[in-house]
């Protein structure tokens, strides 16, 4: 994943000795060609960019079931989705999601970068703590988030004492998709933290000394000196949690409300698995697919543009 | 001068905010944890009256009852299988690449990695339902081999970006060296590259352990229901049941699923920082 920052200062490492201190005999051509890199490039291209491609053929098919002849559809779908209220409605709760969930989770996992880049005491059991939720499964999380919040677990049982009423967060509509995001929060602000320390943990002690003379505290330090210097990171990062949440989070909802209540968690990732594998309306779901996948190149885009690199 | 006076205050505001924060978020990760260890030796009753209590004995049959009904011990081996399987598959697809890439002077060697660099950008979930396709026609429907074929697949960006930039970092000197003495190119990356490129194949297969292991919707879609093949991310959540729930039986499932995570994750931990120590004195 960092590697995509620093893929191309590395380009000009590889100058490398003049090709005619090389043994002729082996060939330029290999040098040329990497050819044991065939094997890798064939298997990439069958399972993943072959699918890819098919989605984007299918989204133009009439297909509304395994068992029909697909045929051509032309605009069809699109017209159908951008007319369906339930495409909406998703394409809402996914807004939601991310423009809440997004700079959240960003914004507090460099707070706790910047706090344990300190070395404050017991920074080394919060640097442990912080990866526990990237080595459980979504379906691990999914279940201990279930019984948590049952109306008769954790949570309610929290509240009960307090005095507030409890509520049955997952089947409430006005609480499912709040829900679903603070399972996305719970689980991707320690990873992010940890990848954010691990750039934070480069910058170097003079620049934070010298801050430090100029009388910057904590706050000052951490928004002006480390904040420009790991921006281009942190947009590295906030991509990663980015497309995560626009397609992973498709697995929480299918684990812990199926969509509902009445839509309030469906999000455009669950709507196309929802469509394909539940309602087998293929060429619908593939046309979500379609959106949902420039969706993300936009989204990407946006990120890139606001956390560029200042320097 | 009237700011010298607002800052830091603002500024001690801040550092106790961060710290405040830190510890906040550190208990909501361990109490989770917490309530569905306890959870796991409790019964629904003990749960719901008293959920923080400690269980009053150590009662494993939750544990036995978790396992028996959602088969989690043969579910268990299915992950095991698969994600051996798909590990070895990774690496040799991932190191005969990365070592050909490292080489690569020309054009093509460029291309072809901001080909897999481009991976990453790919949204495997949308194309979840052409996937599906693909194993139904290679006739692999239902069944554990596609899934071992298509996680690879998966893994192979940002394996072979890992592989590649660890393998940058060793000499063309030393792959002369070794080529004047008649080695073939497989034999320098066997003699050569991969004794140097030990600590980048732990990462590797510490990352893509965790992803395989971890993976649902693929097994969920494409292995599906059959307890014979199911891995066991499948199989848990079929101990949520709509109505009724045992809530001890779930959360003893899901303990024993994470119990293989945190065990490789400690052994490959610490083999890698050996890796890298032993790394380091040689250089």
């Amino acid at each position: 994943m960092t590697a995509l920052l620093d893929a191309d200062p590395r380009d000009t490492i590889d100058g490398g000795p003049p090709a005619a201190t090389r043994p002729r005999r082996r060939g330029t051509i290999r040098d040329r060609f990497p050819g044991l890199a065939l094997p890798a490039l064939i298997w990439y291209a069958v399972f993943m960019i072959g699918p890819v491609v098919a989605m984007f053929v299918i989204a133009f098919l009439s297909w509304p079931g395994m068992l029909t002849t697909p045929e051509p559809a032309g605009l069809d779908n699109f017209s159908r989705v951008f007319a369906d209220e339930t495409f909406w409605t998703a394409t809402a709760n996914s807004a939601i999601q991310i423009v809440v969930g997004l700079p959240v989770m960003i914004g507090l996992a460099f707070l706790l970068a910047f706090y344990v880049v300190q070395k404050p005491r017991g920074h080394r059991l919060l640097r442990y703590l912080l990866f526990i939720p990237a080595l459980i499964s979504a379906p691990a999380t999914a279940m201990v988030f279930y019984a948590m919040l049952n109306p008769d677990g954790l949570v309610n049982g929290a509240l009960r004492p307090l005095g507030l009423a409890g509520n049955e967060w997952l089947a409430d509509p006005s609480t499912a998709l709040g829900a679903i995001i603070a399972v996305e929060l719970w689980s991707g602000i320690g990873y992010s933290a940890v990848l954010i320390a691990s750039r934070l943990d480069g910058v170097e002690g003079e620049i934070v000394q010298a801050a430090r003379l100029d009388g910057a505290g904590d706050w000052r330090l951490a928004w002006r000196v480390y904040w420009p210097i790991a921006q281009d990171f942190i947009g590295v990062v906030a991509m990663l949690q980015f497309l995560s949440m626009l397609f992973n989070s498709a697995q929480t909802v299918l684990l812990l409300t199926q969509g509902g209540p009445e839509n309030a968690t469906t999000t455009l990732a669950y709507l196309i698995y929802r469509k394909a594998f539940v309602e087998t309306d293929l060429g619908y779901s593939q046309a979500v697919g379609v959106v949902l996948f420039v969706i993300g190149l936009l989204g990407m885009w946006a990120i890139r543009r606001t956390l560029r690199a200042t320097h | 001068m009237a700011q010298r006076t607002v800052l830091p205050l603002r500024d001690r505001i801040g550092s106790i905010t961060s710290g405040t924060l830190a510890w906040a978020y550190a208990a909501l990760l361990v109490i989770p944890f917490y309530y569905f260890i306890v959870s796991s030796f409790k019964t629904n009753e003990e749960i719901f009256e008293s959920p923080l209590a400690l269980p009053t004995s150590i009662d494993l049959s939750n544990f036995t009852t978790a396992i028996e009904q959602a088969d989690l011990g043969l579910a268990v081996a299915n992950s095991a299988l698969t994600t051996l399987a798909a590990l070895v598959l990774t690496l040799l697809l991932a190191l005969p690449a990365s070592f050909a890439l490292a080489r690569a002077t020309g054009r093509a060697g460029k291309i072809v990695e901001n080909v897999f660099a481009l991976g990453f950008l790919i949204p495997s979930f949308a194309a979840l339902f052409p996937t599906f396709l693909l194993a139904a026609a290679l006739g692999l429907f239902h069944t554990r081999t596609f899934v071992v074929f298509l996680l690879p697949a998966t893994a192979l960006p940002l394996s072979i970006v890992i592989l590649t930039s660890f393998m940058r970092t060793i000499p063309r000197e030393l792959e002369e060296a070794a080529s004047m003495d008649g080695a073939s190119s497989l034999q320098v990356l066997r003699q050569v590259y991969l004794p140097i490129c030990v600590p980048g194949i732990a990462t590797v297969l510490l990352l893509n352990f965790l992803s395989f292991w971890n993976a649902y919707l693929y097994p969920l879609i494409l292995i599906g229901p059959d307890t014979a093949q199911r891995t066991i991310q499948v199989a848990l959540p079929t101990l949520k049941v709509d109505a009724g729930t045992d809530y001890g039986v779930l959360m003893a499932g899901t303990l024993f699923t994470l119990l293989p995570v945190y065990l490789v994750y400690t052994l490959l931990q610490r083999q890698m920082q050996r890796a890298l120590l032993s790394g380091a004195v040689k250089g």
